[in-house]
């Protein structure tokens, strides 16, 4: 799949507020369908639609135990987003700018 | 200002900068080498020693799906001069190594910092990639909730 593509997925998979909450709970650690139900008191069924929503975009990754499905945090499901270029010069930027501060505290 | 981007606008593979510090190489060392100044202005680190091959960890800020760990090891060890090592997080394509080089100048140090090894295909990732950084920097909701 093209990248463009795939970040629109994962977008428009976490434009929905239920969705996002479900994902940034999952962050924690796994969960079972069941216990996100509980946890965002709505219905089953509009749990795991959200969770496919999710799984398809590789944001998240479900397993079945019994009659439980788990899911969990897929890692790489945010690597399309990342731009590791763009995000290091603006890590150095910032990181140079507090060495020079510290140095201006510290002992010659 | 005395930060400079080097970094050509076409490069695509490492990123340079260079910095005139008003401080002698001798003391900028001590803040790219000693555990407890890194933490003040770059990262804390776990393990740090200054032994080539040796593995350490820098933590920086975890998001959905990273630990925030990078994985480092010593490469190169030249006091008062330069420092390399590895800079990686396996888990989402990151394999490179940073430079630091001090060169004593008449009213300092020249340090520069290189960070290389960048895949090119990270490029392709323009469309959402400024996103993805501000979400991992707590902006997720504000963003998200814009029209995609």
């Amino acid at each position: 799949m093209h990248a463009v593509a795939v970040e629109t997925k994962i977008f428009q998979a976490l434009a929905d507020p239920s969705r996002r909450a479900i994902f940034e709970s999952l962050t924690s650690g796994e969960l079972a369908v069941k216990d996100l139900t509980r946890r965002f008191a709505i219905s089953q069924p509009a749990v795991s639609q959200h969770l496919a929503a999710l799984k398809d975009a590789g944001l998240v990754d479900g397993r079945r135990e019994g009659r439980c499905v788990y899911y969990r945090v897929e890692p790489r499901g945010m690597k399309p987003l990342i731009d590791w270029i763009a995000h290091y010069r603006a890590f150095w930027a910032d990181r140079v700018d507090r060495l020079e501060k510290l140095l201006e505290k510290m002992d010659e | 200002m005395s930060l400079h981007d080097k970094t050509a606008p076409s490069q695509t593979d490492a990123i340079t900068f260079e910095i005139e510090l008003r401080h002698a190489p001798a003391k900028v060392w001590r803040a790219l080498t000693e555990p407890e100044l890194l933490a003040e202005w770059l990262l804390p680190t776990l393990g740090l020693e200054l032994e080539i091959g040796r593995p350490f960890t820098l933590q920086t800020q975890p998001y959905p799906g990273w630990d925030g760990k990078v994985d480092c090891q010593v490469l190169e060890i030249e006091e008062h001069r330069r420092l390399r090592y590895a800079w990686v997080v396996a888990g989402m394509g990151l394999d490179t190594v940073v430079t630091f080089t001090l060169s004593p100048t008449a009213s300092g140090t020249l340090l520069s910092i290189v960070q290389s090894g960048f895949k090119p295909e990270q490029k392709q990732n323009f469309g959402g990639a400024r996103y993805g950084w501000k979400m991992m920097g707590g902006k997720l909701v504000d963003l998200l909730a814009r029209p995609t």
